[in-house]
This record gives structure tokens, sequence and C-alpha cells, in this order.
């Protein structure tokens, strides 16, 4: 009977795929190619209302294939990926944006573009938002592929830009660049989403047009727009933004602030705290030694020396001077419980030693002041430096056991 | 560390996951995802593009057909777990069930059937009894003097048996006498009441079938690898558990040369339980191991030196089913602990358990399943909470208050509907702000510091969830590589991401990009070929064995020489350990030496060594299985072993005393009467030695032995139940004059006992048994958690045992105000030593409820 015929089928179409599938996994591509063969004809009954029809899994496995095939050429890739395209209205927009990537990454950056200018005039029927959400990432791509050839006009303008000729007609190309970049660029990252690159590249343009204002505003939106993800990119490009632009330092710092809230284990938090130790306000001075504390906290931070060096460098200031030892001892109240076994302990102390001086130097000053002399971890490394005659351990040890009255007040 | 200087565009959006349902089984292939320029370009000619999905990545090849036994198999007859067969009804009346809804038939006859024939004395036990001079069962005719008060049952059994055969039969009658049977005696007869029987069996058919369908009790795995201290060393250790019940640990040292292989023998410890998940970590040069069963959790320390024994540390109870363990890889003995109630605890050796959470609800939105699970992140104070609906991350400084969501089953990271995380790990060794969370459709990689947006994500394509995981970190300039691993398939994928590498121009960092296709390693029941070939009933259950479902997964990098290789070990639930071994291919291989010998890689497809691995098994397995049944017999008692032979020798000669006897025994029989003393001419009985004169202030017992010893026992029960009614009496007398605020006092201390309980994690374990009992280490952990229940001041300020305590009527009422007053705020708790505290201010007459509200000692059992 017929229905029968048809589960029959339908079971050895699954047969099929699953055979394909092992293939693909065990990297069998030569075999997996030969089932595949014969995959191809469950498009004849495609009788399917799931949500991935035999059309899209053919796209998917075939592209897979052709990419690791060994005996495939871009040519051979090409043409499966225009059959492709005709083969479904639904993922038409899908099947050209991943065929650009697919140019873009093997260098074919025209061909690319040509292929993004087609999908972008296609025309069926009334949008899905999937559809929409793949169109405007089309222009997009598109405007950024305009953004580069810009780059290129600009560069050769720039280094012929003393020879004085041809100027018109390259000038011209990259205004018309510029505009065709610029309006697609804008209207992608409008929307919620993570645009690091679209957003960078707009901004670049907007600047050497000389567009301050706007590029500012555009990158405020990406920064404080609530509906878009806490990205800390998004924080970083304002800094950068207001960094070159000679900025005050006060909204430098509020900058940063923000990024410290977000994401206090970001590597700018070093450059955060040198500009807040300089400041002459004891409220940025106080935030500052806070901001390297919290860095410290996590775990990607252990073997930073820069950052161990900022600590010691500031706890080592108010040792000496022995104003704001509050501070430190604020500081020190939800830490002392876990940082003499996370930073401080025996074993650590070895291995920072043997692998790294300079880091088993900031660090045991750090715990001779805040643990005291008889810390595990200044007590070996201290004992290790003098032992290897090296000068500055022995100042190191002096000096502890001179502030030591410190750490007594730090502690009690 | 550094983060990336641009991600890969993707859009944001907030809400409930999209419309599409249900696996895609291509949805992993043909992507590149997004693409992003490469490197600093514009200096550059030509900018280039890297895409998120990239299609080159390291090449690691098998290097044996299938997987290999590694050890022995697990010293037990596995005995095969629960099919649908067993439950679900099959043939015609599954498909007249089916054919108007959906979903499962659960075969609920023929279960309740098993019941009453494998179990008739629980279930018709009392009546069975009663009415059995009732039932005749014999084919002979009643007697009219019992045909009043007996039925015969033998027609009824005939008609069952027949009904019996008849099965399948869709034109049997149904029999009238039988229906008459069942409506007379459907009220009365069962033990248990029908209704509620049904629901029992009812409510645990679906246990088992929610089981069947997906069981996320292994979740994690119970097989560590604990990588060696110093790479030269190449000596490991394997963590697993095995025996008949899995509850046996093992610690097995493991040398990393050439084909790896089992140093010595393991150390072993006996658990109380069944272990459900394995855990490890590195913290401070040391190895931390979690064991997670059901209701225990253990904490062990393997020491860095190779060849020290590890050592147990700590245990913990739980009332409620543990669904995670995970351990700290920052600080040494932390650990994270969440059970089925919804609760979240930071345990840790030195300072016990710290409540971060209790919330039987899940996060996001509305989810049945009561699993939680918890692991460590980038700061060693924050813990990240997940159920099914999400992941949070967690200060615990103030788990109340410091919170941020992590990731969402929603839009927010592209999930399909019906997605749910079945399974997060923090991939701190790779990169620490990394977290990868897998779902039942896909994989999403994670980083703390951009949450709810997936770095990565993937359509991993497996057939069943995966529930295991394991990481391992690549050098510089090298992938990552993740293994992933299910349970009911044996399914095993390694796929590769390559983070935030230095990109070969320098300055700029790149975006976590997947590499290379996935790959799938080989499975457990795929050795099956390679086995020997064998009798069919024994490959029947040689398959059986081999297809048990996976309960742990493992991996080691080896390096020897120039080779680099991957050993995966996978464990399965019946307990044997399997391996495979991956090759890397550097791009440029390495030029095949001239000499013959060492030109293979080694340990390379050397199949007669796997091939004696696969007899060695295979006759081990053989061995123990037919072991077995010696053992299943029931014990019996040998009669011979009552009595030496030496007992049991003949005298040479009757001595005069048998004589004696003999004659003594006759007369007796002859007169019918007893006999009263054996020996005749007894020897006189030793005098009672006299007890020493009672001295005064004997204590109570001795007094009362003494007495006994004279003889006099009656007398002295007499005499002393009113010596101790008077004594009462007087005590009562003195209490009434003392009493008031010391009796106060007392109660409060007793309240106060229980306010330092911690209502789920107790500690009232049963004495150990097993012979790991632990030594106690350290001193009690103070208390931790607030106030567990409002339980005792109720009960202090009920009349009824205010009653108790003799206070009369009238001023019950001002010392419950005053009570109250105290439990609005109780002052700082003086630090009872507690149970020393109780007894000694609760007076005697007292000490029943003292009793009862005995604190539980705070110290976590050491017997698992």
């Amino acid at each position: 009977s017929s229905r029968e015929h048809k589960s029959n089928f339908k079971k050895s179409k699954e047969v099929c795929l699953s055979y394909i599938q092992d293939a693909m996994l065990q990297k069998q591509w030569k075999k997996a190619a030969e089932f595949m063969t014969f995959y191809v004809e469950s498009l004849e009954k495609d009788f399917s209302t799931e949500y991935m029809g035999p059309s899209e899994m053919i796209w998917r496995i075939g592209t897979e294939i052709l990419c690791h095939h060994p005996r495939s050429s871009m040519k051979e890739f090409n043409s499966f990926i225009e059959q492709m395209k005709t083969l479904g209205v639904k993922r038409y927009l899908k099947v050209c944006l991943e065929h650009a990537f697919h140019l873009l990454c093997n260098g074919q950056i025209d061909e690319a573009y040509q292929n993004l200018s087609l999908a972008e005039s296609w025309r069926f029927g009334e949008q899905t938002v999937i559809q929409d959400k793949e169109m405007k990432l089309i222009q997009a791509y598109r405007g950024l592929l305009d953004y580069y050839s810009w780059c290129k006009q600009k560069n050769i303008l720039l280094e012929h830009g003393q020879d004085g000729f041809e100027d018109l007609s390259v000038e011209q190309e990259m205004h018309r660049c510029f505009r065709k970049a610029a309006v697609n660029l804008k209207e992608i990252i409008k929307i919620p989403g993570v645009w690091d690159l679209f957003v960078k590249c707009y901004v670049d343009l907007l600047e050497f047009y000389g567009d301050h204002n706007e590029a500012r505003q555009v990158l405020n939106e990406y920064a404080y727009n609530s509906k878009f993800p806490a990205n800390p990119n998004a924080h970083v490009y304002l800094y950068q933004f207001l960094k070159r632009h000679g900025e005050s330092k006060k909204s430098l710092i509020s900058a940063l602030k923000i990024l410290h809230d977000i994401a206090p284990s970001h590597e700018l938090m070093i450059d955060f705290n040198t500009m807040l130790q300089k400041s002459k306000k004891r409220k940025k001075r106080r935030l500052g030694l806070e901001v390297i504390f919290a860095a410290l906290d996590y775990a990607g931070w252990k073997e930073n020396v820069k950052a161990w060096r900022c600590l010691a460098r500031q706890v080592k200031q108010i040792a000496i001077s022995e104003k704001h030892l509050d501070w430190i001892k604020q500081e020190w109240n939800s830490r002392k419980s876990w940082w003499p076994a996370f930073h401080f302990s025996r074993y650590l102390a070895k291995r920072d030693w043997q692998g790294n001086e300079s880091l088993s130097y900031e660090k045991a000053l750090v715990a001779g002041i805040l643990l005291g002399k008889d810390c595990k971890y200044f007590k070996y490394v201290s004992h290790q430096g003098c032992k290897a005659q090296v000068k500055r351990f022995r100042i190191l040890k002096k000096f502890v056991n001179k502030h030591n009255p410190v750490y007594l007040r730090i502690c009690h | 560390m550094e983060f990336p200087t641009a991600l890969f565009p993707s859009y944001f959006g907030a809400g409930p996951p999209r419309d599409e349902t249900g696996p895609a089984p291509a949805a992993g292939w043909g992507e590149h995802g997004q693409v992003l320029e490469a490197g600093p370009g514009r200096r550059q000619a030509e900018t280039t593009f890297v895409p998120r999905r990239s299609r080159t990545g390291e090449s690691w090849e098998p290097a044996d057909a299938a997987a290999v036994p590694f050890l022995p198999p697990n010293a037990s007859c596995w005995v095969p777990l629960l099919t649908p067969q067993d439950i679900l009804y099959h043939g015609i009346l599954r498909r007249k069930l089916r054919a108007g809804k959906s979903g499962a038939a659960l075969n609920f006859t023929k279960q309740l059937g098993h019941f009453f024939v494998d179990h008739p004395e629980d279930a018709f036990g009392s009546l069975g009894q009663l009415l059995h001079k009732n039932f005749h069962l014999g084919n002979s005719k009643l007697r009219r003097r019992v045909r009043d008060t007996t039925i015969r049952m033998t027609a009824l059994r005939e008609e069952i048996d027949r009904l019996e055969a008849r099965r399948g039969c869709p034109r049997r009658y149904l029999a009238s006498r039988l229906r008459w049977f069942s409506h007379l005696s459907r009220d009365w007869l069962f033990e248990v009441p029908l209704g509620l029987l049904g629901d029992c069996v009812h409510e645990e058919l679906l246990l088992q079938w929610a089981g069947l369908l997906f069981d996320d009790s292994p979740t994690g795995g119970a097989l560590a690898w604990l990588p060696p201290k110093d790479a030269e060393a190449g000596t490991g250790r394997l963590v697993y558990p095995g025996g008949q019940a899995m509850n046996h640990l093992y610690f097995q040292d493991v040398v990393l040369e050439g084909l790896p292989r089992a140093q010595g023998s393991p150390a072993q410890f006996e658990l109380n339980g069944r272990i459900r998940q394995v855990a490890a970590a590195q913290a401070d040069g040391e190895d931390f191991v979690g064991v997670r069963s059901d209701y225990h959790c253990g904490v062990w320390r393997v020491p860095g030196r190779t060849g020290a024994a590890p050592t147990p540390l700590q245990v913990i109870r739980t009332s409620v089913p543990a669904s995670c363990l995970t351990v700290s890889p920052h600080l040494p003995g932390e650990l994270a602990i969440c059970t089925q109630s919804g609760a979240v605890y930071l345990w840790s050796v030195e300072t016990g358990l710290q409540r971060l959470r209790h919330d039987p609800q899940t996060m996001f939105f509305r989810d049945h399943s009561p699993w939680r699970w918890s692991d460590f992140t980038a700061h060693p104070r924050v813990l990240s909470c997940a159920d099914r609906t999400g992941l949070q991350c967690l200060d615990t400084r103030a788990p109340e208050r410091c919170h941020f969501d992590l990731f969402k089953i929603g839009e927010e990271a592209g999930c399909q509907q019906g997605e749910r995380v079945v399974l997060p790990v923090y991939l701190g060794r790779a990169h620490p702000s990394q977290h990868l969370v897998t779902t039942q459709f896909s994989v999403y990689l994670l980083d703390e510091r951009l949450p709810l947006v997936p770095v990565l994500k993937w359509a991993h394509m497996m057939k069943a969830p995966p529930l295991f995981a394991h990481l391992m970190p690549g050098g510089p300039r090298r992938s990552h590589k993740v293994l992933l691993g299910a349970s009911r398939t044996q399914e095993l994928l390694l796929l590769q991401y390559q983070g935030e590498r230095l990109s070969c121009r320098g300055g700029s960092r790149t975006a976590c990009q997947l590499v290379g296709p996935p790959q799938k390693l080989h499975s457990i029941a795929g050795c099956l070929q390679h086995m020997p070939t064998q009798l069919p009933h024994r490959h029947h259950l040689l398959q059986q064995r081999l297809s048990a479902p996976a309960a742990g997964l493992a991996a080691a990098l080896q390096k020897d020489g120039p080779w680099e290789s991957l050993l995966v070990f996978q464990l399965s639930e019946a307990g044997d350990i399997f391996y495979q071994r991956l090759m890397h291919k550097a791009a440029q291989p390495p030029a095949p030496l001239s000499g013959d010998e060492p030109a293979a890689a080694p340990g390379s497809s050397r199949l007669p060594a796997a091939a004696l691995r696969y007899r060695r098994w295979l006759r081990a397995l053989s061995k123990s299985c037919e072991e077995r049944p010696r053992h299943a017999w029931p014990p019996t008692l040998s009669q011979k072993r009552l009595f030496t032979r030496k007992e049991l020798e003949v005298p040479v000669g009757p001595s005069t005393l048998h004589g004696q006897a003999r004659w003594q025994l006759r007369q007796a029989m002859r007169e019918g009467g007893r006999i009263q003393r054996w020996d005749p001419p007894a020897p006189q009985p030793p005098p009672l030695p006299q007890p020493p004169e009672p001295a005064e202030g004997l204590d109570p017992l001795s007094t009362r032995l003494t007495v006994a010893w004279s003889g006099d026992w009656a007398q002295w029960m007499s005499f002393n139940m009113a010596q101790r009614q008077r004594a009462l009496r007087e005590r009562r007398r003195q209490q009434k004059r003392v009493r008031g605020r010391r009796s106060l006092s007392a109660s409060f201390t007793s309240s106060l006992t229980y306010q330092s309980e911690l209502s789920e994690l107790s500690d009232a374990a049963p004495p150990p048994l097993s012979p790991t009992t632990l030594p106690c280490e350290g001193s009690p952990p103070p208390p931790v958690g607030p106030p567990a229940s409002p339980a005792p001041e109720e009960a202090l300020l009920s009349s009824q045992s205010l009653r108790s305590r003799g206070i009369p009527k009238e001023r019950r009422k001002t010392l419950r105000d005053y009570l109250a007053v105290w439990a609005d705020g109780p002052p700082e708790p003086p630090e009872p030593p507690s149970s020393q505290a109780s007894q000694l201010c609760i007076p005697s007459s007292q000490s029943q409820l003292s009793s009862a509200s005995q604190p539980r000692r705070k110290r976590p059992r050491m017997g698992f």
C-alpha cells in the first residue's frame, strides 16, 4: 500500500541520514559524499512539515562535505550553493549570507560583495522576522565591505596625495564608498546586539569626516542603551574615543568606572588604577585601591606582575605614610578569610619564586604588610631571596620588619 | 585575562525562545556563523576574515579500531537495567490504549499482578490467615457440616488458569464467577487498601518511566583523572567507582608510557551508597576529590607526591538527594553542593557549610525538575548556580544581594522551545572566565564578562543529552579540546575551540572560534565485534553488558617525545572502564626514521595487543559470572561443624560416671519421672562468695547487683519501688520551691540548641558501619545558616509543655509573654557547650523533654 511505502521510504531516508552523519563525524568525507548522492532522492518526495526539511539538510550537509572533501574545488562549491539557492525560498537569504562568509574567508572579497548586493535586491512576498534580520545583516556586511574599500581608497589618497594627480576620481570613489557604508552600518547598530565590528568602522568613518558629535553619540548609545547587552567592548571603545580626543581626566575616569562595575577583571583596570593613584583627591586614590584589590580577586590576574606591582606600590605608600590604614583594613576585611590560601600559600611561594622572581617580590611585599613578617609566603620568598643574595629582597625584609606595626594595626 | 578587541556580530533580544521545536538532525553542519576581520588588516592590501566556525582544526586520529578495556571487568554480575518493555503495554492493548492519546501506556495491571504473586503475605496476609478455614482448595466434595461456612475455591482457580491460557484472544468471555468474587472481595480482602496501593504503584511507575526517558543522577560523571604533578613523572591517577553496588571508590595509579597501564593495586574505600559523581580539581598543588552519592557527599585529599595515599577529609549527609558536587579549583578544600530541594551550599572543609540559596522554584520560568547545579567561577567567592532554566552567579559573601544572570533559556541565547540546561561546566583551566553550558540540542560557550550572550553556540546533534564533559586545555596557539559524553547512548564527541590567542601579527586578540569539524569517538558497545566469537547466549549477555549506559568520562594527555596522544577513558554503569587513544597529527608529520622498529608511533596499530586485552577481559568476565551461582545458594549450616572431631570421639571405655548416668536415665524412663540431678555424688557446690559489705553511697546499679547476688531480689524490688516513689515526691516538693527563673533559663537553653541545627544537612548519621570509618578532623564547625525552624518556640509555649514542666496554670501566660519577648530578639547566645549545658540546667524530672531536644552534633559524621 502507499502508506506502507511512504513509511518505508521515510525509514530508509532516516537510516541514510544517520549513515551520512556517522561518516561525517568520523571525517570520512568521501563515504559521506557517496551516501549523500542517495539522500538527494529524498527531495523528490518532500512531504515533511518539519522545522528542518530535506532541502535545508542537503544544503547544510553538502556544504560541510564540500568544505572538507579532498577533491572539491571552489568552483564546485559555488555551483552547489547556486543550486541550493533556488531550492528553498525560506532559506534563500541565509544561504546567500553563508555563501558570502565562505567567499570572504577564502579571500574572494569582490565575489562576496557581488553576492551580497544580489541578495539585497531579492524580494519575495512578506518577510518573516528572521528574514528581516538576515536582510539587515546582509546589508551590514555589504556596508562593512564598502568601508574596507573606502579604507583602500583613503590609503591610496594618502600615499599619492603629495603627487597631486588622480586626486579627483579617487576622492569621488572614496566618498561614494563612505556614503554606502555609512547608510548600512548606521542601520544595524540601532538594533540591540553585539556590533563591535560595525560600530568601530562607523566611528572611524565619522571621525575621518570630523563628525565627532555623531561619533560620540553612537558610542554613548552603544555603551549605555539598556536594551543592548552589557558589552565591555562598548565601554572600551568609548574610553578610547575620549582618550583620542583629549577629554578631561574626569570623563575618562567616569567611563572606566562603569567598565569597572560591569567587568572588574578587565585589563584596562591597570590603567584605571594608575590614573586614580596619580590623582590628588583622596576619594579617587581610595577608589584606585579598591579597583586593584578587586582585579586581583580574579583567578586570571593571579600571576599578573603589573597588577601586583600597582598594589604593592600603593600599599607601600600607605604603610610608609601610615595614613589611610583604614582603607587597607576595610579592603582586607572581606578578603582575609581567603586571600592567604588563594595568593599567599607556601606552595605558591615556591612556585612563584621558581617561575617569576619579580612576581614573588611584589607579592611578598604585599603579604609582608598585610599578613605580617611571619606569613609563610613572605618568609619563604625573603629567605630564598636573601640566600640568593639579591639586594632588593634584603631591603624588602628590612622594610617589612620595620613596618610590622602596620600589620598589627590592620589586623586588630 | 584580556578581553577580545572585537566580538562576532550577533543580535540580542529578550524574551521567550523562538517557536522552532525539536532536534534538527543536521543543524550543526554547514554554517560559518559570522565572520570577523582577522588581525589589524588596515595597513594590508587585502583584509582577511575569520569565521566563527572554522573548518580547520587540529587533527586527532584514532589509534585503535575500537575502545579497549583498560581494567579487568568490574567484579559483579551486572543486572541489566529496566527497559521500556518491562513497564509498557505492548501488543493489541497498547495500540488500543494509544489510539486516543499520545504518550506512553504504562502497564499498571502487570506490576500490580507481580506484587500480588511475589508478596502474597504483604498483600493478603491477615485476611488470608483469618479466612483460610473458610476456603477449600481441594478436589473433594465438602461435607455437609462445613458447607455452610466454607466455599470451594477450586473452580475459581481453574477459571483463572483458563483465563491465562486464553490471553490475547479477543473473544474471551468474562467469567462471571471471577467477576462475582472480585466484586465481593474488593473492599476487604487486601491488606493495603487497593486504591492506596494502586496510587503508590502508579507513582512508582511514573518515576521509573521518567528515569528511563532521562536520568539526571549521573550528571557530571563518576570518573576523574588526576594528572601527573610534573610532566616527567608520567604517573597519573584514575578515580572511579566499582564493586557490585558501585559503592567502592578506587584510586588507581596509571603509567603513561607507551600503552597506558595500571600500576599496583588501587587504594580502595568502601562507601555507604552508590557513587553517582566523582569530581576532582587541583588547588594549591594538591588534588581534591569530591564524591557524591544520593544522600552523602565526601571529600578526599590526594597529596602531590606520587604514590601517596589519598586521605578522606569529611563527609556530610543530606536528607534530600544531592544533585551536584563540584570542587573548587581556587581554594583547597572548598566544594559546592546542590540538593534536589533547591538548596545551594558552599562547603569548606575548615569552616563547614554555608547555605547560599534555598529556592524550590526555578529561576527564570517554571520547570518541574528539581535538578540543581553549581560550579565555581573566575572569582573564588562567586559561584554559579544553575537549574534547567539557566545560570546565575552569586557572591557567597552576600548571596541575597549580589548576583547576576549568566545564561537564560530564551531569545537572549537564541534557544529553541523546550530546550533545557543539562550540564554547566566551568572551563577555568582553559580560560578563567569561560563556562560551557550544554542543553539537549546545543552547546554554548559563555564569558562571565559578557553575560547572557553566548560567545559560541553549536548544535551538537547528539541523540541523548550530553551529561558528561571533560576539558583538555591547549597551550598557547593550540586549541582547547572539549569531550562531550551522553549516558544512555554512550556517544562521545570531541570539539575544539580556540579562544583569545594572540593573532600571528600580535596586538589584536581574536574572539572565540570553534575550530575543525566535531569528531565522534568510539563507544564501549562498538568493541563487541572485536571481541572473540561467543556462543549465542554468551554473546547476548556480552552485548547487554557492553551497551550499559555510560557513567563517566575522563581524558589524559600523553606526551611521548614528538608524539602527542589523547587518552579517553569511559566508564559504564556496569563499572567497566574502557579507553581509546587519539594520535595528534601535527602539520608536518614526523619523518619516518630509517630504522625499522621505532618508526611507528608508540603503540599505534598494535592490534595483537588490543586483541589480547579483549581476550583477557572476556575471560575474566565469564569467570566472575560463573562464580556467581555458587555464592547464590542460600547459606546452609553444616551439622559437622557444631562439634569438633575430638568432641565427638567415643571414649575408649565407659567410665563409671557414664554407667551411673545411663542407669539413672533408664530408671527415670521406667518411672516416667524426670531426672533431677545428673551427677549423683554431686560434689558440694562451692559456696557463694560473700558480697562485700555494701558501702555507703553505692550507685543504684551496684546496689541492685549486690542484692541480686545475694538472692533477695524480689524483696529489693518492692523496697526499691517504695523508696523511689518517696524520692520522687520529695524532689517534686523541692522543685516547687525553687521553680521560676531557673526552669525558665533552662528552657531557653534548650531552645537554643534547636537554633543551631541545620534544617536540611544534618549529621544524624547512622553509626559508621563501613571500614572507612574516617577519623574526625578539626573542631566542630560553628553553627551556620539562619535558625532552622520556629518549632522549638512553639513547642515551648504550648500549654501542654508548660504543664509538663509543672508550671501552674495562672503563671503560664506570664511565662509565655516572657518567652515571646526573648524569641523576638534573642541575645547573643552564651555559646553553650550545648549538650552539657542542657543536661545541667534542666531538672531531672524533665529529662524526657530534654532528651527529645537533645542537640544533634554539628560535626559531619565520618561514616559514609
